[in-house]
């Protein structure tokens, strides 16, 4: 039988044309032209800054940008042509282009990326967010160069962020991720990576592309894949990168690509993050973290009042996916007085794993029990911002410690219940 | 000879120092009478055009580049009329004969610098160029960073400062003197009375001082051009003025005049970039400086080389090229030298066979004269720890025999010791060794040089840089009249598929000039070529 194809040849002929590069770096875009020409202008600033030297290529998968967001990143290429840049360069930088219009999807993005980084025998891969108008051109340095120099696999970033930013990371995907893998990756699912050649083909070659958590949360699988893999993982300080705390809307999709994929890599792997006890620090290349403190305005009685609908309005849903005493407490916690309100980092692990185990033997719907999260991830983050609401960086920081720890101790709790729900 | 006009177009120059040659009196130190002895092997090379470094009477501090005496010849390397034997059975062979004329300095031994040190009334005084200070042109650079602190030196006996722009055993004439611009042109109709072809002009940039400039391409140093090529033309039509002038493409072509002042100009800055291109495996720095070469006026031409009996000089090279250049080809310090690296071209290329063959290919074809610096020929190393560029001027190696088949004089008696090492020793890289076999570097080299002289395209044609999409692959096309010929160079160490753009030549078949086989017609669609590593194709376009 014919393997289906999913690179152009087009495309291919464009990679052809490249030949072998020593540093690939991918550019997923999609109507990005907003923000893109910084994005792209960091990039080429940072290859001839760090890798003057190396053989250097741009590929950008498209999902059918309508506002000339590929011609931008076209524009990147540093050649010989007629048209020649003003920008000074050793050698050739190429900047390539391709549509992959039939399946529009995060996966077929990375997978393009991937594979091209196989293809031209990419010693180092880094992937950018088209978003990411804060982006600096060190980003690629500190990305890449663990990969290039150190042999490390997997880069994973760390970000200057507000006290309140990135939540569902430091309360959920953070701990459960150390604690499920034993790996203390701070933003383990994050839009901005970088890869090893043999990380690259590995991931490429696995099995199969189609399960939803592959094509809709990439980034997670492959650093399920860097875990699993016993891969070298390294993290490193970028800086300031620009996060807007989703809409309603958003956080149901956010939750699905993040905690409904993270859920759905425990099926497979299960013989592997089962057996794991404790945690260990991954390599840290800059600050571990770093806070931005100023107030914000939150709206804590919305918060709260999200939380209380939806204990109420789910209730049904709930006991299918919870324990008796799970739901109790949360129910208690729901009638609680405001200022009162306290969603302890115990009950928020134990809720976790309670859903993670539900999920895994689809009690109901796997998006239904992903949507069921939604309210009660908005409580937790009423607590985290009422504890947190006068702490100092180094106070948050342990805060975020002693959730970690809450679930690396709980982490009996969902073999238990994974097994035999209770 | 007859010199016809332009014949420096088609011309192989083959670059060689008479001490380094051929040994005929077994005194350790090569001579006209041995140069002589091997033109048979010069002509069978396939070039047509020798190019003979400093014989004159000289101290020899700076390999002859230090003249004591411009009329006469080096008593190591015979006498006049060994040279004008020389010269005579080179051009029975068809072969001409250019020398060097180093006309911005002389060497302090020079009776015209004694004279004009021993007292400020002497009438050589102004011959040269002296100051009460060392603070006069300040905007010039200096060129011999490795040794020289100022372009001044302090003379002793005369008690005042004298300008140097290289050694300071080396004084620059001061061609603001007519005296000294009048006696410079006697000396070069003496040899060219005598029969030689032209004069490769050492140093010209530096022949006039103006302050407050960086004493560097002055209109000044044109007018004394332009005067001398009025003479030539007029004496001695045909006759050839090369231009050594290390500078940007920009600056050099003020030097070509309206065709008025040098025939020819060594293009220095492609040089380099030939070897970064190799190295980076991409056009990009070959494809721009031929952006940036400028159009030369009718009858004037470039000059192009690959290694000469200098350091590789990376003056015309950006910084971060020059590290990168050091980086890649002079890793170990020793074989940096001033602002370059003194390395022979078969060392600079890792003994790769396939590097050597692809550089000479692009050499060859692309739009200049072509000068091989002796040796090369044959893949000859160097030595880097004979000091200054003594690691690549050695004695040439003819066998395998004594002393390489240099000279019949006890080793220790040569002029510099032969290259010994097991890789590029005499015994295992000689002349008669690769006569014997078809395949060898020499053998190549005579059959490449064949092909190029085979067409005028590559002497005289214009040049249409391609750009496909693969840039790794550099290619050309040269035409000249109805004679078009694509010339394709794979810079990858990997083989490589590229598309070419011919549609312009659709119907063409192409001629493969080597082998003479055919390729397919060009159609509409781009022409696909699969390429080994490092080869090269030349192409004559055919429509039959």
């Amino acid at each position: 039988m014919v393997e289906e194809t999913f690179l152009t040849d087009e495309f291919l002929r464009q990679l052809i044309d490249v030949g072998e590069v020593d540093v690939l770096i991918g550019l997923p875009t999609h109507n990005n032209a907003e923000t893109i020409g910084p994005v792209v202008q960091a990039i080429q600033a940072g290859i001839l800054k760090c890798f003057p030297r190396d053989r250097a290529v741009i590929i950008n998968p498209d999902a059918g940008s309508r506002d000339g967001t590929p011609e931008i990143v076209a524009g990147a290429s540093i050649d010989d042509g007629r048209h020649a840049s003003k920008l000074y360069a050793l050698r050739t930088l190429h900047s390539i282009s391709t549509e992959y219009g039939l399946h529009p999807e995060p996966g077929t993005a990375l997978r393009t990326i991937v594979a091209a980084s196989e293809l031209l025998r990419a010693k180092a891969c880094v992937v950018l967010s088209p978003e990411s108008t804060t982006i600096e051109p060190d980003w690629i340095q500190r990305l890449l160069r663990p990969v290039y120099k150190d042999n490390f696999d997997l880069v994973t970033p760390i970000y200057r962020r507000h006290k309140f930013e990135g939540l569902l990371m430091r309360n959920l995907l953070y701990p459960m991720t150390r604690a499920i893998y034993g790996y203390g990756i701070r933003e383990p699912y994050a839009s901005e990576f970088a890869i090893s050649g043999r990380l690259a083909t590995d991931f490429l070659t696995k099995e199969s592309w189609d399960n939803e958590s592959d094509r809709i949360s990439p980034e997670m699988c492959l650093t399920a894949r860097a875990i699993t893999g016993e891969y070298r993982i390294c993290q490193s300080f970028l800086g300031t990168k620009v996060h807007l705390d989703p809409s309603a809307g958003d956080l149901v999709a956010a939750m699905r690509r993040t905690a409904g994929v993270l859920f759905s890599s425990l099926d497979s792997n299960f013989s592997l993050w089962s057996t794991v006890v404790g945690s260990h620090s991954v390599p840290i290349l800059g600050p571990e973290s770093e806070l931005v403190l100023e107030p914000v305005q939150v709206n804590l009685k919305r918060l709260g009042e999200m939380f209380s609908s939806g204990i109420a309005e789910l209730e049904p849903v709930f006991r299918s996916i919870l324990s008796p005493a799970t739901l109790t407490e949360l129910q208690t916690i729901a009638r609680s007085k405001d200022g009162n309100f306290n969603y302890s980092a115990e009950l928020w692990a134990k809720t976790v794993y309670e859903f993670a185990a539900s999920y895994h033997k689809s009690v109901i719907s796997r998006d239904h029990i992903i949507q069921a999260m939604v309210p009660l991830f908005r409580g937790r983050t009423l607590t985290f911002v009422l504890e947190n609401r006068d702490s100092s960086a180094e106070e948050i920081e342990k805060n975020v410690e002693s959730l970690c720890r809450e679930f690396e101790r709980l982490k009996p709790y969902l073999l238990e219940v994974w097994s035999h729900r209770k | 000879m007859t010199r016809e006009p332009g014949w420096y177009k088609d011309a192989i120059i083959y670059q060689v120092h008479v001490r380094t040659f051929y040994d005929a009196n077994g005194d350790g130190i090569g001579d006209f009478q041995g140069l002589a002895q091997r033109l048979d092997y010069v002509q069978e090379l396939g070039v047509n055009t020798i190019w003979l470094m400093p014989f004159f009477p000289s101290p020899l501090r700076d390999d002859g580049y230090d003249i004591s005496d411009y009329r006469s010849v080096h008593p190591s390397y015979g006498v006049l009329d060994d040279f004008k034997a020389f010269l005579s059975a080179a051009h029975d062979r068809g072969i001409r004969v250019i020398i060097e004329m180093v006309a911005n300095h002389t060497s302090d031994q020079h009776p015209w610098f004694q004279e004009s040190r021993s007292s400020a009334n002497n009438p050589r005084r102004e011959w040269y160029v002296w100051s009460d200070t060392d603070t006069k042109y300040r905007g010039a650079r200096i060129i011999f960073l490795d040794t020289e602190m100022s372009n001044w030196a302090w003379d002793p006996i005369s008690k005042s400062y004298y300008w140097h722009r290289f050694f300071s055993h080396q004084p620059d004439l001061n061609y603001d003197n007519p005296a000294v611009r009048e006696e410079m042109w006697d000396i070069m109709k003496f040899w060219l009375e005598m029969g030689v072809d032209g004069f490769r002009l050492d140093a010209v940039p530096y022949l006039i001082e103006r302050e407050g400039t960086n004493c560097e391409n002055l209109p000044e140093t044109h007018q004394v051009i332009k005067e001398l090529r009025r003479k030539v033309d007029e004496q001695f039509p045909g006759a050839l003025l090369l231009a050594e002038a290390n500078q940007w493409p920009s600056d050099l072509r003020p030097y070509f005049g309206n065709g008025d002042e040098f025939h020819m100009a060594f293009h220095f800055p492609l040089m380099p970039r030939m070897f970064m291109g190799l190295r980076l495996e991409d056009r990009k720095p070959i494809t721009e400086i031929l952006q940036q070469t400028p159009e030369i006026p009718p009858g004037c031409q470039w000059c192009l080389f690959l290694r000469n009996h200098d350091e590789l000089t990376l003056e015309m090279v950006t910084d971060m090229e020059r590290d990168y250049m050091y980086d890649m080809y002079a890793k170990d310090r020793s074989m940096r030298l001033n602002v370059g690296i003194r390395r022979r071209l078969a060392p600079l290329l890792d003994h790769d066979r396939r590097r050597i063959e692809l550089m000479n290919g692009m050499l060859l074809s692309l739009p200049g004269t072509p000068i091989i610096y002796y040796g090369d020929e044959i893949g000859m190393g160097d030595n880097i720890y004979l000091g200054d560029r003594n690691g690549v001027r050695t004695p040439m190696q003819w066998s395998g025999g004594w002393n390489g088949g240099f000279s019949n004089a006890d080793p220790e008696r040569l002029y510099s010791p032969p290259i010994l090492n097991p890789v590029y020793g005499y015994q295992a890289v000689n002349v008669l060794s690769q006569k014997r076999t078809e395949h060898s570097l020499l053998s190549w080299m005579k059959h490449i040089i064949k092909v190029r002289r085979s067409s005028p395209v590559f002497g005289s044609g214009s040049i249409e840089v391609l750009y496909p999409a693969n840039h790794r692959i550099l290619a050309y096309v040269r035409q000249l009249g109805k004679e078009t010929v694509l010339v394709v160079n794979n810079l990858s160490s990997a083989a490589q598929a590229v598309e070419l753009d011919l549609r312009r030549y659709k119907g063409n078949i192409l001629v493969e000039m080597f082998g003479k086989n055919i390729f397919p017609r060009i159609g509409d669609l781009p022409y696909l070529l699969t390429m080994g590593p490092y080869q090269f194709y030349w192409f004559k376009l055919r429509r039959i």
